[in-house]
């Protein structure tokens, strides 16, 4: 069973009189273990795209089901429990809140999800250490550089398990090559099993996915990139 | 999210914010300070009263007083002899619903002498019941007896004011047997009537706080610690702690066989200036009145020259008073809270939109909006429990400071049904001034949210 499984979805907005389709019959199927990137020009639909894929929104019509779950008409609950379990974000700005210290800010999606205290801490710094911050743990993200602060938001997108990670340009406020120090973390939580999901409008970036889906004005161009067997992302097993 | 983590979030942003939540916590503070402190006055002002109806002969006490007969009976009003000692005796012999009566005849602004020292006074010619009566107590020495009364004996009972205004060179000291003077007529004191005050002063008096004399020194005249808001309660301690009596008999036959208004002689009276007696049982209050009536009927031949005067309208009063001061007190202050509840609603207001991306990113990693809304409320109602503790704080300071404005008799009497209804308001106005501005955080759209700023 894919991990995510897209029919037909349509996204439409409203913005005052006029209405803007923003997603146009997108079929989409992402795997367990995949390592992606949405790509497109700005307007092209791809935020839309992850806004869906993440849960934060839903479809117009179409169905969306994410680990077996449909959330195309999930209600506002069912949407914050799934992002809260099944999906982690990393934001291009980072969005930290600068008045918890890192190993608070990585424990916030274990306080929703209703974890222990202790047990939060644990697991914070678990996810602390991987992505080699332990020393900064008590520090605001205030007094962290952009690197630093990226990897905190890892960290949190990391901390509940989550069967997908979806990263909205994650080096677009870094440098290149602390941005190529991030993109080398994605690339190393991809070969450890994470489903990562890059979304950018930078072709370089892309190109270091395995899968490229690339979007323009609300359709996803490149047919092969609908199939991950088609797109060479995941390798069948040869006939005998 | 659980309330006590709510809570820990509350406390943080507020502590974040230190001078902006106190700034907004000051409305509750101010507004729970008031609150209390006039519920506190008030209750004050109510035990002054309750305590002043108790000393002046509380609801069983009826006084017979004159009245102007109707115009029918104006024709042989004359036959009336009015209030006369004959009353007061047909009254104890044929009303059993009656305990106790005491006719009064009274000899006002009389010069008492003592050696050289006169001072002025009002001196009551009654029955020994008047002590039962008017709810005086003899602490040295005796009260008059029915053989004073019969043998018309020039004795009396004082109060404790009259020995200390008389002897001012030695307190406490015991007059038993000393004579003084009433307008040239030799009395002996046979008895002191005891010290009346409220209990909060004899607490404090046999505490030895108050450094202040145990009996007040004498009264000058306009002085204002006399005339102030608060001391109303103390003139009918200083009147009932001024008293003198002696027997009606010896007031008759001394001073009222020439009865003089302003130097002129009116002749013998055998009217009396007072007649007031005890209802045994206040359930039969009406019947026990019938009683009287049918009697007075009797002595004052038919003329409806009398009525009753009872302090029951003057409790309902006084408790209707204290009913509207503290009704009327507690909705301006109550005002002052609510005004504070709409300062926290506005500083959630801003917090909420100074906060619209955190909001965003707590809604991405899986807060759902029941989460926001309840960490806004409880954000909310902490600044309400923590004005309305340091209200409760404040208001013992403001009390100080009314006291200080207006050193009255009547210190603020702080009830802990008060102090919680106080407290509890503040809560409640911190809970529902957050409500709107949980509700509104709530209903956010977490990608907007996200996007915002």
């Amino acid at each position: 069973m894919p991990l995510i499984e897209l029919t037909d979805v349509v996204k439409r907005y409203k913005i005052g009189e006029q209405e803007i389709l923003a997603l146009d019959g997108i079929n989409l199927i992402i795997e367990q273990g995949e390592y992606a990137a949405i790509i497109g020009p700005s307007g092209s639909g791809k935020s839309t795209l992850m806004h869906l894929l993440g849960c934060l929104d839903t479809p117009t019509s179409g169905t969306m089901l994410i680990d077996g779950v449909d959330v195309s008409r999930a209600s506002g609950n069912k949407l914050s429990e799934m992002r809260n379990q099944k999906i982690g974000f990393v934001f291009q700005s980072f969005n930290l809140l600068p008045k918890l210290t890192v190993l608070q800010n990585v424990e916030l999606p274990m306080i929703y999800a209703g974890v222990s205290a202790r047990e939060r801490r644990e697991r914070a710094m678990v996810a602390i250490e991987r992505v080699e911050l332990q020393n900064r743990a008590k520090n605001t993200p205030l007094q962290l550089s952009g690197g630093q602060m990226q990897r905190v938001a890892i960290a949190r997108a990391l901390v509940n398990n989550p069967r997908i990670v979806f990263a909205d340009e994650p080096t677009g406020n870094l440098d290149s090559k602390t941005g190529a120090n991030i993109l080398q973390l994605f690339r190393e939580l991809s070969t450890g099993g994470c489903t990562i999901v890059l979304v950018t409008h930078d072709a370089k970036i892309a190109a270091q996915t395995p899968r490229r889906i690339e979007i323009r004005d609300g359709k996803i161009v490149d047919a092969e990139a609908m199939d991950p067997v088609l797109s060479g992302a995941v390798l069948l097993p040869r006939p005998a | 999210m659980n309330l006590w983590l709510g809570l820990l979030v509350g406390f943080k942003e507020i502590w974040a914010h230190k001078f902006r939540s106190f700034l907004t916590m000051l409305g509750v503070i101010l507004g729970v300070a008031s609150l209390l402190s006039m519920f506190s006055l008030t209750a004050g002002i109510a035990k002054g009263m309750r305590e002043y109806m108790q000393q002046v002969g509380g609801l069983e006490q009826v006084s017979v007083i004159p009245q102007e007969p109707p115009e029918e009976q104006q024709l042989f009003a004359d036959t009336s002899p009015g209030r006369t000692i004959r009353d007061a005796e047909s009254i104890v012999r044929s009303a059993p619903l009656v305990s106790t009566v005491t006719p009064v005849s009274i000899l006002s602004s009389a010069a008492i002498h003592r050696g050289a020292t006169t001072i002025r006074g009002e001196v009551d010619g009654c029955w020994p019941s008047f002590v039962e009566i008017n709810k005086h107590n003899v602490a040295l020495g005796r009260n008059l007896c029915d053989l004073d009364l019969e043998e018309a004996k020039r004795v009396c009972v004082v109060g404790k004011v009259i020995v200390d205004r008389l002897w001012p060179e030695i307190p406490n000291y015991n007059p038993l047997g000393e004579t003084i003077l009433l307008n040239n007529r030799p009395f002996t004191i046979v008895g002191v009537f005891e010290y009346y005050e409220r209990d909060r002063d004899k607490r404090r008096r046999e505490l030895g706080l108050d450094k202040v004399k145990a009996t007040p020194a004498p009264r000058k005249k306009g002085s204002r610690s006399t005339r102030s808001a608060f001391s109303t309660a103390n003139i009918p301690f200083l009147s009932k702690n001024s008293t003198i009596i002696v027997p009606i008999s010896t007031m008759m036959f001394e001073f009222k066989s020439a009865y003089m208004v302003g130097g002129v002689d009116q002749g013998p009276t055998v009217k009396l200036d007072a007649l007031t007696f005890q209802v045994a049982d206040l359930n039969r209050f009406q019947e026990a009145l019938q009683q009287v009536t049918r009697i007075l009927h009797e002595t004052h031949r038919a003329v409806d020259d009398f009525a009753y005067s009872t302090h029951e309208e003057m409790f309902d009063s006084i408790e209707q008073n204290i009913h509207e001061t503290r009704m009327s007190g507690g909705l301006i202050a109550g005002i002052s809270l609510l005004v504070g509840g709409i300062g926290i609603m506005n500083i959630m207001l801003a917090s909420i939109t100074e906060r619209i991306r955190e909001i965003g990113v707590r809604r991405a990693v899986g807060a759902k909006p029941r989460d926001i809304f309840v960490q806004i409320v409880v954000e909310s109602a902490v600044i309400g429990f923590i004005g309305g503790l340091l209200g409760l704080v404040a208001s013992t300071g403001m009390m100080q400071l009314l006291i200080y404005i207006s050193p009255g008799k009547n210190a603020p009497v702080v009830e802990l049904e008060n102090v919680l209804i106080s407290f509890g308001f503040a809560v409640v106005i911190g809970v529902l001034s957050g409500l709107y501005p949980a509700w509104k955080a709530s209903r956010l759209d977490p990608i907007e949210a996200l996007r915002y700023g």
